[in-house]
């Protein structure tokens, strides 16, 4: 089964039909998905230029992370349970618009910087958090994070834009 | 003038007509401005009030916070203006119509003089009464929350 028949039984599913059709829960799913992102990427964005060495540099690096965690991921897990249910309703859709593949290849690997970075510098931070200069991999991971966020950002930006644009033309 | 025939003016003038002869692509690095603007006051918006509620950096002092964050919003204003502008001028008698729209500016003023006024008060103390910093961060994120929730109801009500 390729993902686009996978994609097309949700869409016909009751489920999908009832979340597309309905007047409100779609536009209310879209603006939920909105603000967990807002509540999770500000504090991304923040923690990535700290990690850089840019914002925050009188805050000592291990509470920037400790501090910001618990936001980060209640807003990633608001936005991808969001994210899924409009999959579900619109799949074939959105995953026509070429960006939408590529968005999800940005999750992932914004996905697996965050791991790496945890396995790797997260258990340590108290030591190379006093440091004046932070290990080179911690600053790449930083680094990493903001360039793929960002991407994800205006990738899923463009999807609704796109999609506009095609319907317009 | 009405505000509508403003509004068509504003469409039909030299600025906006070349705007409009731009293409797509230029549509859409506005829109991407506009976002990044929006990200940058986020930022800086979620810091401080959260840190007014007694979450996120608990440790650091509340004038630190908010000097630091200062420049963020400032640059992500004049980033969201401009841009916005640009997604504006082009389609104005688009926008008249549109309830979401008004909606939106309507909670960008109410927020812009919350955040010049009440905000920039509780943050110059160190320790502002506890239930007047959570009164005031929850209004600016209700405020805040509600411009991007109205911004982007203006796509669906088009």
């Amino acid at each position: 089964m390729t993902i686009i028949q996978f994609l097309q039984i949700l869409h016909d599913s009751e489920f999908g039909t009832s979340v597309r059709e309905s007047l409100y829960l779609f536009p209310l799913l879209e603006g939920i998905h909105l603000i967990g992102l807002a509540l999770s990427l500000g504090l991304i964005i923040a923690t990535d230029l700290r990690l850089i060495g840019v914002f925050l540099k009188q805050v000592p690096v291990n509470e920037v992370l400790h501090n910001f965690r618990p936001y980060v991921l209640v807003g990633f897990l608001i936005t991808f349970v969001t994210g899924i249910i409009l999959l579900w309703a619109e799949g074939p859709r959105i995953w026509e618009i070429p960006v939408f593949p590529l968005k999800l290849a940005l999750i992932v690997v914004a996905g697996f910087n965050a791991l790496w970075f945890e396995l790797k510098f997260g258990r340590t931070v108290q030591v190379w958090g006093q440091q004046a200069q932070f290990p080179a991999g911690a600053k790449l991971a930083g680094w990493v994070s903001l360039i793929s966020w960002s991407g994800v950002v205006i990738l899923g930006r463009l999807i609704p834009y796109l999609e506009a644009t095609q319907s317009r033309f | 003038m009405t505000t509508e025939a403003f509004f068509n003016e504003l469409q039909t003038n030299q600025v906006s007509l070349y705007i409009s002869q731009l293409n797509a692509f230029a549509g859409a690095v506005a829109q991407l401005f506009h976002i990044l603007g929006f990200l940058l006051i986020l930022t800086a918006v979620l810091i401080v009030n959260l840190r007014l509620i007694g979450f996120g950096l608990r440790k650091q002092p509340i004038p630190y916070l908010a000097k630091v964050t200062n420049p963020l919003i400032l640059a992500g204003l004049v980033l969201v203006a401009i841009s916005g502008l640009f997604i504006l001028l082009p389609s104005a008698s688009l926008y008249y119509p549109n309830p979401a729209f008004w909606l939106k500016f309507y909670l960008l003023a109410a927020v812009l003089v919350v955040h010049f006024t009440i905000t920039r008060l509780v943050t110059r103390k160190e320790n502002p009464k506890p239930v007047v910093a959570i009164s005031a961060a929850t209004l600016s994120l209700t405020l805040w929350f509600g411009v991007a929730f109205a911004g982007r109801a203006i796509g669906f009500l088009n």
